[in-house]
């Protein structure tokens, strides 16, 4: 029920007209525990798997997104005494090179062996079937004043699925919603402005392929594409806020339908051209249930001005020396995917013209990426 | 002056020694003696003289023996509180004169009261006849009363000739002094009352009757009067008697008064927030305090979520307050007893009162059903802050959708069969009703009726005999057609009580029993439209019974010294039907842990506990204004609230002790100093209390309350332990009174096993509670610029309280989470704020039909934010960023009319 608590905040606010305020706070904090967090998981579906490591982060405005822990060694375990080494492709990221792959009935676990010699071992997770989305849905739902206070909620098409659960006696289930869209940027029209020069200084990024050029006419600067451009085309991900997890008490049955998963803005950055909507319904132990619950209980709660205590992410990798700190969770998960388009003419009203950013796409569009998913036609 | 006998006696009781005749040793013959021939004898040894005139001392005899002390001492005594002087004109010549600037002064304010329409009784004690035979002291007893109801009325202040004597009368209305026969003026005081002259002769032992009248203001509000109505040095320790008075007195928040936050102003008494439901006593939860209303348990005593309190002033008669020393009758609460007793009708007239302000709008009237036999008293107190919810528009939401909504009301209804029969039925019912934009409406309702019978069997034997039912609930309505969906929950508590009061040789001894029975759905979820996907899901019924047998004794030692002692013998049992289930671990119960499931039948008795609860406290007089007290107490409690949020919202659930969860225990000891001025107008006292809690109730991190069929797995029981010192300067009369106090005191919470983060909160150590707040100070004026105007003010600095914040973060799947603190380990910025009133009555004219007050009250005045709680919001790379809330971050005026008629 974290809802009641944001709407006592806003009742103060009626009763007072808005005499209430809020304002940041600062707290004498430590720095940072070198917590070295793991996580990653293995599905049913072909690999490659992927692990990332890094350490914790401060709270802090001004923190680094990312603290990547390289050079680790990692190793993919089953119960039938298989193993496979991960293999670091980026920092901090390890994926296996596609040997093995996730079956139901089976346990997975992984061992982690950092550079400064600290190890870590995962305990092992059964991969319990899944069950299936039956069908994948969207609504348009107009825009509300929203639970956070702060702002006011656009217009959104609300995700809905209707799933089946499992075999198991009990459904543990997670339904990862990634949502992507394609955008374009303008990096070729990048100006500099210069102290007392009333003309702008021409400086296409260079990834635009554009380069600066003296006009014929010797009288100005123009900018011309030798070479395609490498960053004017993204795909963006926008990842859900807080993991949805299913609820076996309130609904019935190993029958889950019209739950509500997610939300898509309606904006004219989302909607360029179409959204992709990818849900993977994910079947869990009890152990990754209950990180993922608690997860989502903190991001829910996290702005509620009641605060509740979160919990601690307990997790399932231990450290062979206890006084190492961790937080990791690697977890196995019979997969089951399902992706539709929601088309711009989906909206009921038009949208205003995106405005054409001059930065290459991949830097100005956080977890953007220059290459098309698969799944994109 | 108009003759001065001389007289010379042989027989000599005086030893002589000294230079003065004061000096005079006297050699204890003079015991029984009239004075006048005490004095006598010292003339005839002849070296002093005495001059008086015998018809002045005809009636004083010397009582006691005075060996060894001197003449002075003896008069001293004697004279004291009469008109009679005396001047030493000479060593040796000693001259009784009679005051007459007393008798003036005594005939002006008879003058005085009578022109202002106080009324002056005489009263005549024997007659002048007897007073030779007699000795010169006469004992006086009586009983203040009600002139109206006739009921008895405790610690009123009875004034005999301004400050010679200044007595109050005890529980029942009783009062006893001892003078030298003469004539006094007695004057009563009580609050809301008028006060009352009595013209007494005493020429002879003897029992009056002081009826007192009430005030023509009607219907007036509570203000918290701690420990001043009742002397310091009398009461009992931990107790604070609330009385009705004006509360035009105190800066209210928009203008409402509100009793709870009368009782937070109290050392020991603090609360997390502006918007918090309830009140934290000595380091104890908002569910520990025992909320009764006409006898009856109240469990939810708030409306919109805490901003204010569902008890209408005008409803309430009197409130007593208990923070220790809890006597043997109240139980089940280990904190505090609220003890809040309605309003009873006007037997003889009709009264009204309607008032206006920025929240709420009231209606009372009281007065006879029949003349001087049946009364009732009803009000009504609704919102339309409904209509302010919507005329407000914000950036943050738009709230013209929204809904709020409240009304409580209450009806008392008393019939007096004769002056020792007594009957009365109560009933209230508070509701609200609360929608912000969206599709959840929030109802909550309590309801309570009640009835009480008092029977005075005989002068020393009474009885209050109690039955009735209190009921709360709350729904949560979700409108949203694809979840459209209800959840209830709802407690029912029926109690009956016989309690007895008798009187005998100095003792006062109150016995009785009390029978709870409890009857729980904890929670029952069901679709309210076919397109929902809500579930049926119901929670089992829980049923149980708390019975108590209690003996408590107060015995008037002699002058000195007061014990109290007593005895309560609680038994409550959790019945059927119910599934229990069997965990592997019994520390670190989880879901996937579950063994076995334990079948009971319907009301099959599921376990029992019983406990013994001693009560003990003294009050022990050093001088006549000050005195030493002590008190402990163990008290058991069967119900717990389970919340996971700092303050407590209307859904939060009463989990009985069952199976799993065993019932808290709370041993308190509390000791004080407490000193009065003689004529009460000044107060100190100092008070330390030491408290342990056993098996508190506390929900671990994440805990999923709602609906959840195995609590056990998300609860763990620990101990408490506070304590403190708590300091308080009262002035009580003049032109500015106010009352200062200051507590230190600590809080913490030591839940589950050591080193098991699984079994245990804060890893088993020992954390501050919610309600740690080291330093508490609360100063409120009241200055009376003219018999109309007052000025008065408060002022409030707590420590802030304590929070868990995040201290790292990580990211997992693109999201970041956050590493939290161990539970409450840093604290929110310090609370302060200072309120202001000005209070302006209408015209104190007693002939005008209706009287209207004025007040004005600015809240917050120097614009504090005070940090209301520290949450996180998120930056865009999804960082949180931590944030203080003011609930209320400005100046706050408000002004509110009150009309009586």
């Amino acid at each position: 029920m974290a809802e009641v608590k944001t709407y006592r905040l806003i009742l103060a606010l009626i009763f007072i007209g808005l005499a209430g305020c809020v304002e940041p706070i600062e707290f004498d904090v430590p720095e940072p525990l070198e917590q070295v967090i793991i996580q990653g998981f293995i599905t049913n579906d072909p690999g490659p798997y992927t692990v990332i490591i890094a350490r914790g982060l401060a709270v802090r405005p001004d923190t680094v997104a990312n603290r990547p822990i390289q050079g680790a060694q990692v190793r993919l375990y089953d119960n039938h005494g298989n193993i496979e080494d991960f293999q670091e492709v980026s920092p901090g990221t390890y994926s296996t090179g596609g040997a093995m792959q996730g079956e139901i009935g089976n346990s997975y676990h992984i061992k982690v062996r950092l550079s400064d010699g600290s190890e870590f071992e995962s305990t092992p997770d059964l991969m319990t079937s899944g069950g299936e989305i039956k069908s994948l849905s969207w609504e348009y739902e107009e825009g509300n004043p929203d639970e956070e206070f702060t702002e006011t909620r656009d217009d959104v098409f609300g995700i809905y699925i209707d799933s089946e659960g499992g075999s198991e006696s009990e459904n543990y289930i997670r339904w990862r919603m990634t949502g992507t869209f394609r955008i374009e940027t303008r990096p070729e029209l990048y100006e500099v402005v210069r102290p007392y020069w009333d003309i702008p200084l021409k400086r296409p990024w260079p990834c635009s392929g554009f380069r600066t050029a003296t006009h014929p006419s010797g009288s100005g600067t123009i900018v011309v594409q030798f070479e395609p451009c490498v960053c004017c085309q993204c795909w963006v991900n926008n990842f859900e806020k807080f993991p949805q997890v299913s609820d076996d008490r309130l609904v019935s049955g190993g029958e889950f339908s019209d739950i509500r998963i997610g939300e898509v803005p309606i904006n004219n950055v989302n909607f360029y051209d179409k959204y992709m909507v990818k849900v993977e319904q994910m079947s869990l132990s009890r152990v990754a249930f209950d990180f993922f619950r608690l997860m989502k209980v903190q991001r829910e709660s996290a702005s509620s001005i009641f605060q509740p205590p979160s919990a601690e992410l307990v997790g399932n990798v231990i450290p062979n020396d206890p006084e190492d700190r961790v937080i990791g969770l690697f977890w196995a998960s019979a997969i089951d995917t399902e992706v539709k388009f929601i088309e711009r003419s989906d909206i009921p009203y038009l949208l205003t013209p995106t405005i054409q950013v001059p930065q290459p796409c991949n830097t100005f569009y956080p977890y953007s990426t220059t290459e098309k998913p698969a799944e994109w036609n | 002056m108009r003759r001065i006998l001389f007289i010379c006696l042989i027989v000599s009781p005086v030893l002589l020694k000294g230079q003065s005749v004061l000096d005079s040793q006297l050699n204890g013959s003079e015991k029984s003696q009239q004075l006048v021939s005490v004095l006598d004898s010292i003339q005839s040894n002849g070296s002093f003289q005495i001059f008086f005139l015998q018809e002045w001392l005809n009636d004083i005899t010397v009582e006691q023996s005075y060996a060894g002390q001197s003449l002075k001492v003896l008069i001293d005594d004697l004279f004291q509180g009469t008109e009679l002087r005396y001047v030493l004109m000479y060593p040796e010549v000693l001259v009784i004169v009679r005051d007459p600037s007393y008798a003036k002064k005594k005939e002006a304010e008879i003058q005085i009261a009578r022109s202002s329409g106080i009324k002056i009784d005489q009263i005549i004690l024997g007659s002048p006849s007897v007073q030779q035979a007699n000795s010169g002291n006469v004992t006086i007893t009586g009983t203040v009363m009600d002139w109206v109801s006739g009921d008895n009325l405790p610690f009123t202040s009875i004034q005999v000739n301004d400050s010679l004597r200044v007595v109050s009368s005890d529980s029942n209305g009783k009062f006893q002094f001892s003078v030298p026969k003469g004539n006094y003026l007695i004057k009563a005081k009580f609050v809301d009352y008028e006060d009352k002259l009595i013209d007494l002769l005493a020429f002879d032992n003897g029992d009056i009757l002081v009826e007192l009248e009430k005030e023509a203001k009607q219907l007036d509000e509570v203000v918290v009067e701690a420990d001043r109505e009742e002397e310091l040095s009398r009461a009992k320790i931990g107790k604070t008697v609330l009385t009705v008075k004006e509360m035009k007195y105190t800066p209210s928040f928009l203008g409402e008064v509100d009793l709870v936050r009368q009782v937070q102003n109290l050392p020991g008494v603090t609360t997390v927030g502006e918007a918090a439901t309830g009140f934290n006593v000595r380091g104890g939860g908002v569910d520990q305090n025992l909320i009764l209303y006409d006898g009856l348990p109240v469990f939810n005593s708030s409306h919109v979520f805490g901003f204010l309190t569902s008890f209408n002033p005008d409803a309430v008669e009197n409130v007593t307050f208990y923070k220790g020393g809890v006597p043997a009758q109240f139980g089940g609460r280990v904190s505090s007893v609220l003890d809040i007793e309605a309003k009873e009708g006007d037997y003889e007239e009709w009264s009204g009162k309607a008032g206006i302000g920025m929240i709420t709008s009231n209606v009372s009237v009281s007065g006879p059903i029949k003349e001087g036999e049946t009364s009732i008293a009803a009000s009504l107190r609704s919102t339309y802050s409904n209509w302010l919810a919507r005329s407000v528009r914000t950036d943050y939401a738009d709230l013209r959708e929204s809904n709020v909504f409240f009304y409580d009301g209450t009806v008392k209804v008393t019939h007096k069969f004769n002056e020792d029969n007594k009957l009365s039925f109560t009933g209230y019912s508070s509701h609200d009703a609360f929608k912000l934009v969206g599709d959840t409406t929030y109802r909550w309702n309590t309801n309570l009726a009640s009835v009480n019978y008092d029977k005075q069997f005989s002068p020393d034997l009474g009885a209050k005999f109690t039955a009735g039912i209190s009921n709360y609930d709350y729904n949560v309505e979700d409108e949203n057609f694809r979840t459209a969906s209800r959840l209830r929950y709802r407690l029912t508590a029926a109690t009956t009580s016989a309690k007895f009061f008798k009187e005998k040789e100095g003792h006062k001894i109150d016995f009785g029993a009390h029978l709870n029975y409890y009857n729980f759905q904890p929670g029952e979820l069901s679709p309210t439209s076919d397109a929902s996907n809500a579930a049926n899901f119901s929670l089992d019924k829980q049923n149980s019974i708390e019975l108590a047998a209690f003996i408590d004794d107060s015995w008037e030692v002699n002058d000195r010294l007061t014990l109290n002692a007593g005895l309560r013998i609680p038994f409550f049992m959790s019945l059927g039907a119910a599934d229990i289930y069997e965990y592997d671990n019994d520390d670190f119960k989880q879901v996937t842990g579950i063994t076995d499931t334990l079948q009971f039948g319907s009301f099959e008795p599921i376990k029992s506990y019983v406990g013994l609860e001693p009560r003990f406290s003294m009050n022990y007089k050093l001088s006549e204004t000050t005195a030493f007290k002590i008190g402990y107490n163990r008290i058991f409690q069967y119900l717990h609230l389970v919340t996971n949020t700092t303050a407590v919202t209307p859904i939060d659930i009463w989990q009985p002790s069952g199976y799993y969860f065993e019932p808290q225990r709370a041993d308190q000891v509390s000791a004080g100093l407490f000193r009065n001025s003689l004529d009460n107008k000044f107060g100190v006292s100092v008070e330390g209390f030491y408290k342990h809690i056993n098996n508190l109730v506390d929900f671990k991190d994440g805990a999923e309350l709602t609906l959840n069929d195995h609590i056990e797995t998300e609860l763990l029981q620990g101990t408490g332990r506070a304590y403190g010192a708590e300091l308080a300067l009262m002035k009580n009369s003049g032109k500015l009174t106010g009352t200062l106090n200051y507590t230190y005191s600590r809080s913490f919470r030591t839940i589950g096993i050591v080193g098991d983060r699984n079994a245990s909160i804060n890893n088993g150590l020992e954390y501050p509670s919610n309600f740690d707040q080291p330093h508490v100070i609360n100063f409120n004026w009241k200055l009376e610029v003219t018999k109309r105007h007052f000025l008065t003010g408060s002022f409030t600095y707590q420590s802030g309280r304590p929070v868990t914040i995040p201290l790292s973060l990580f990211n997992i799947d693109n999201n970041f989470v956050a590493f939290f603190s161990e539970r409450n380990q840093f604290r929110i910025p310090d609370y302060h704020r200072l309120d202001l009133g000005l209070v302006i009555e209408g015209s104190h004219n007693k002939r005008r039909w209706a009287k209207g007050t004025w007040i004005i009250s600015i809240y917050n005045a120097y614009s504090r934010q005070n940090p209301y709680t520290v949450f996180f919001g998120t930056s865009d790379l999804g960082i949180p960023e931590p944030f203080q809330l003011s609930i209320i971050g400005t100046i706050l005026p408000s002004i509110s009319y009150n009309l009586n008629f």
